[in-house]
């Protein structure tokens, strides 16, 4: 067997991809050294949810034969990952992340599975999350059924959530990248927290079959990995049409670096204050210097409002509406009560009383909302706000400590997490330095299927910075 | 100052649900309080929603496939 050094287990997927092309190792050799540092290591950081270990030994024994024949399947062939434990793995357990699940176990595999087994990938594993993705509001990060998801970075503090497996998982090289839900931050939280490359796409450009559903409307699936360049093709290799999933798009996406905008093209809006006042001071040099990042590439920054709803209040509306409708024979039950996040279980019995003039006028809003933002489009290309406005929360503070530093009066970008989920935009998610030993993000939106845009410019922003590449110091 | 629910739901209404960007206060422990305040959270988010003008031929923001 190859000797697999620690420089692998960080490594990007072209890096990869030659090792095993060039027989440095084999992806079995990959594959159990990468399951058993995840069987290790995964239980420090509560990322664990489901070892896959002889599930990726026989699968990658599959893709070697194919390597000895020459069949090359892309970049993705014989790299291990993980997926968030809302995805249904055929005869494995699929808890959500939550105690009235632990023993599910469904029939079928989740599309992107299917998809990314199709090129080769190797499932190694299943990642934590909050218990039901978060679902009714939780104010704990102990809110889940593996125990609060650790930051790499630093034990003592949270890795995010809901996709909080996920994001540590790839952080402390783990797997080389993992795939995540976000319904309202999930995936912006947990990459910003942890230093992680991250996006979000379009709604409707990955299916959720075999996922969860929290939000129909709202829910959305997408990688964490080492570098923008890695997000583009997993998402080329798990966004498409599938008829399974009621809220596909039908749409394929192509990565194609090779035709990006020049930098010089770009409008980017932003609003001064979220970086000058709503970021936390430790967090603003970071920003700063981050913001001189883009600059010195050419993008011009244009200040830039978002149209004023009540974005946050829609959101809510629309997820309570859906959530409780989904969730409506745990509550019923009586099994909701087993939930981790006391708060969290009466958000979701609340849910069941939202009157639907209530749900109906926040989804008429929302058609508003998206007409005005796709207007604001027409006059910038991105959107960039911080990814968070502050350092990951300590495990054992509530998540009610506040989004910054004290919010200005300008709102600024403050509802663009809310804003983009509920008009389904894109999100890619950059590290852009460190506050106190911690990671801070940028996170860059976009207009619908404008991801090549998104991650055009977070490839030209990690060709000039190196934020991407660090590594937490106890890996 | 008393702070009572209806205040603290008000102050909830522009928080997302999932993020970790939630400002709400220390909430007492009994259930049928947390239920309270979920509820309230509820009502604010609709008078927020009620407060913006909405023209009557608005229709919903989903799709239905046939």
């Amino acid at each position: 067997m190859a000797s697999i050094g620690i420089d692998t287990f960080f490594a990007t997927l072209a890096e990869l991809n030659a090792a095993l092309k060039a027989k440095e190792f084999s992806a079995e050799d990959l594959a159990r050294a990468v399951s058993e540092r995840l069987q290790q290591l995964g239980p420090r950081y509560n990322a664990l949810a489901l070892g896959l270990h002889q599930e990726a030994l026989r699968q990658a024994k599959e893709v070697d034969k194919d390597l000895k024949r020459e069949r090359y399947r892309g970049l993705l062939q014989g790299v291990p990952y993980g997926v968030k434990d809302l995805l249904a793995y055929a005869g494995q357990p699929t808890t959500w992340g939550a105690k009235p699940y632990a023993a599910q176990v469904f029939k079928y595999n989740a599309t992107v599975i299917d998809k990314l087994a199709g090129l080769g990938a190797v499932l190694a594993g299943k990642l934590s999350m909050v218990e039901l993705a978060g679902g009714g509001g939780y104010r704990l990060p102990s809110a889940s059924l593996t125990g609060p998801g650790l930051n790499p970075w630093d034990r003592t503090r949270w890795s995010g959530g809901s996709s909080s497996g996920s994001a540590a998982a790839v952080a402390a090289g783990l797997v080389p990248f993992a795939i995540g839900s976000e319904t309202s931050g999930s995936i912006v939280t947990p990459a910003s927290y942890c230093g992680v490359t991250a996006l979000r796409p379009t709604y409707g450009l990955v299916s959720r079959y075999g996922a969860m559903a929290l939000s129909w409307t709202l829910d959305k699936l997408g990688p964490f990995a080492r570098s923008a360049a890695d997000c583009g093709v997993i998402l080329q290799a798990i966004a498409g049409k599938d008829s399974k999933d009621p809220g596909s798009a039908g749409k394929s996406f192509y990565y194609t670096p090779e035709y990006a905008r020049p930098m010089k093209d770009l409008k980017v809006g932003y609003a001064p204050s979220d970086f000058a006042e709503w970021a936390e001071p430790a967090t603003r040099p970071a920003f700063d210097a981050a913001i001189a990042v883009l600059r010195a590439a050419g993008v011009q920054l244009v200040e830039t409002k978002l149209p004023d709803y009540p974005y946050g209040a829609a959101l809510s509306t629309i997820l309570a509406g859906e959530m409780g409708s989904i969730f409506e024979p745990l509550i019923a039950s009586g099994k909701v009560d087993e939930l981790a996040d006391k708060p969290q279980i009466a958000g979701l019995k609340a849910s069941l009383e939202l009157p639907a003039k209530d749900y109906l006028k926040a989804m008429r809003l929302r058609r508003v909302m998206q007409d005005a933002v796709i207007r604001m489009f027409g006059s910038v290309d991105i959107l960039l706000a911080p990814g968070r406005a502050g350092i990951a929360t300590k495990i054992d503070q509530p998540l009610d400590r506040g989004a910054g530093g004290t919010p200005p009066k300008d709102p600024g970008f403050r509802a663009i997490i809310p804003m983009g989920n509920l008009v389904g935009l894109p999100a890619l998610v950059l590290p852009c330095g460190f506050a106190e030993g911690m990671p801070v993000a940028l996170q860059l939106v976009g207009s619908p299927y404008s991801e090549n845009t998104l991650l055009a410019v977070g490839r030209d922003f990690q060709t000039r910075t190196d934020w991407h590449k660090r590594r937490p110091p106890t890996s | 100052m008393k702070l009572t629910r209806r205040k603290l739901a008000a102050t909830l209404v522009s928080a997302t649900a999932l993020s970790a960007q939630q400002t709400q206060p220390p909430p007492p422990a009994a259930p049928d309080d947390l239920l309270q305040i979920a509820r309230d959270r509820l009502k604010a988010n609709a008078a927020a929603l009620s407060a913006v003008p909405l023209p009557m031929g608005t229709e919903p923001a989903f799709q239905f496939k046939a």
